[in-house]
């Protein structure tokens, strides 16, 4: 292999910082000189490459390449580096000229009106209610407690419900992954276990479940408890610290056949 | 006179939100200019003395007390005031200029997400489902409420103040600066 000092001074560098092309003479209708030359206008934008077929210029590449005697990969390399830049040039005019894009010489349309037009109308607004607040009008009566529980319960509170099912939940394992769609069993049905479940003696919730038991099937079992003492059918008092269930002497209200 | 006027008063205090002229008219059986004649007599004595005024809101009359009782009132019943944020007060006036207003055109006015402003102004029961636009997907309408007027002591709709789009504000002058040349 030649020194590097050699092949410098052999080959002449372009502008471009690459080997020169070799002296390939090219002929075509609309231009006649080299191919380094033909690279040259076209980047110049002196010849209009579309002008120019390639055909010629590639077979005149290829008897160059065939009728090379002395293997000079550079110059080929260069020379390849050259048509491929015509190729891939033309190859882009080729293409369809995208529809220009228009020109931003007018604000974009906004919706209107745009919300730092009722600037004025918060402001307004914004004293209105300050001076709202400075009078009073007679209440309305307050609403029912969102926590107050339906029916009467004497002196079971939500707090010792809620204490319940938090002890029954502690005593549940832990639930396998299930697959999804799996039918999702109906409250009533669960309340008809509850209810054969419940006897005329107070029991602690977490007797009454069968263990294991999952999260979801304590919580299961505490909304058919729930819905049965608000159709009267279970009762609940509070027994030491706890609440203790028993099925409620009248039973007047049967279990809703649809209830979800 | 003073008969119709003292029963307004009597209607006025028990009534727990705003009367409009047709109803005091219909459980006084007079006529409706009887109780519009009434209601004025009524605000002028209210204003002379005692504690309560008149106040036109929501589109009815109702009883409220002077401003300046509001700290001794305040410090008696203390109430529990929500300030509303800036971008709660910015969706609301949007949606009373804009009503009837789906989520996506409220969002394309401000330019940001605003499903959380409309659920909790939907929670304070100041704006409201109206309705459904007939477009595909039937997207929910929303419009103010009856408590949004009464919140904002806004008799009707109509008395909102205008807005301005002329407004030459830092936005308006960013775009100018932008788009002119």
């Amino acid at each position: 292999m030649a020194p590097r000092q050699q092949l410098a001074e052999r080959n002449s560098i372009s502008s471009l910082g690459v080997i020169a092309p070799p002296p390939i003479h090219v002929t075509t209708p609309t231009f006649d000189g080299s191919l380094a030359m033909l690279f040259q206008c076209v980047r110049d934008h002196k010849v209009h490459l579309l002008d120019v077929p390639l055909f010629p210029i590639c077979e005149a590449y290829f008897f160059y390449l065939v009728n090379l005697d002395e293997a000079d990969l550079d110059e080929a390399a260069a020379a390849l580096t050259a048509l491929a830049y015509l190729i891939e040039r033309k190859a882009w005019m080729l293409l369809p000229v995208p529809d220009p894009e228009p020109e931003l010489d007018e604000p974009l349309e906004l919706p209107t009106p745009t919300a730092h037009e009722y600037e004025t109308a918060i402001e307004s607004l914004r004293i209105w209610h300050e001076e709202r607040s400075q009078i009073f009008f007679r209440s309305v009566e307050a609403g029912p407690d969102p926590y107050e529980l339906p029916v009467s319960l004497d002196n079971v509170s939500p707090g010792d419900l809620a204490k319940a099912l938090e002890k029954l939940l502690r005593r549940a394992k832990p639930e396998s992954i299930k697959p999804l769609g799996k039918p999702r069993k109906s409250l009533s049905e669960q309340m008809r276990i509850v209810l054969q479940t419940l006897s005329e003696d107070w029991r602690h919730l977490e007797d009454m479940i069968e263990e294991p038991f999952t999260r979801y099937e304590a919580v299961y079992w505490f909304l058919a408890l729930l819905e049965l003492i608000r159709l009267g059918q279970a009762a609940v008092r509070v027994e030491g610290e706890d609440v203790v269930f028993a099925r409620a002497s009248r039973n007047s209200t049967p279990v809703p056949a649809t209830a979800e | 006179m003073s008969q119709i006027v003292d029963t307004l008063e009597a209607l006025l205090f028990v009534a727990d939100q705003p009367a409009t002229i047709k109803s005091l008219a219909g459980a006084m059986q007079v006529t409706e200019g009887q109780v519009e004649q009434g209601l004025e007599v009524l605000e002028a004595r209210l204003e002379e003395r005692g504690s309560l005024r008149l106040t036109k809101l929501a589109g009815g009359y109702q009883l409220a007390t002077k401003p300046e009782f509001a700290a001794v009132i305040a410090a008696f019943l203390k109430p529990q005031r929500h300030r509303l944020s800036k971008s709660l007060m910015e969706v609301l006036a949007i949606v009373a200029y804009q009503q009837p207003i789906t989520l996506s055109e409220l969002e394309q006015v401000r330019g940001v997400q605003s499903d959380y402003s409309v659920r909790s102004l939907v929670e304070r029961k100041l704006i409201a489902e109206v309705g459904r636009k007939p477009v595909p997907g039937r997207p929910v309408l929303y419009g103010t409420t009856q408590e949004f007027l009464h919140q904002f002591k806004i008799n009707d709709l109509k008395d909102l103040p205008e807005i301005d789009p002329e407004r030459d504000d830092a936005a308006d002058i960013v775009a100018k600066t932008l788009f002119d040349d």
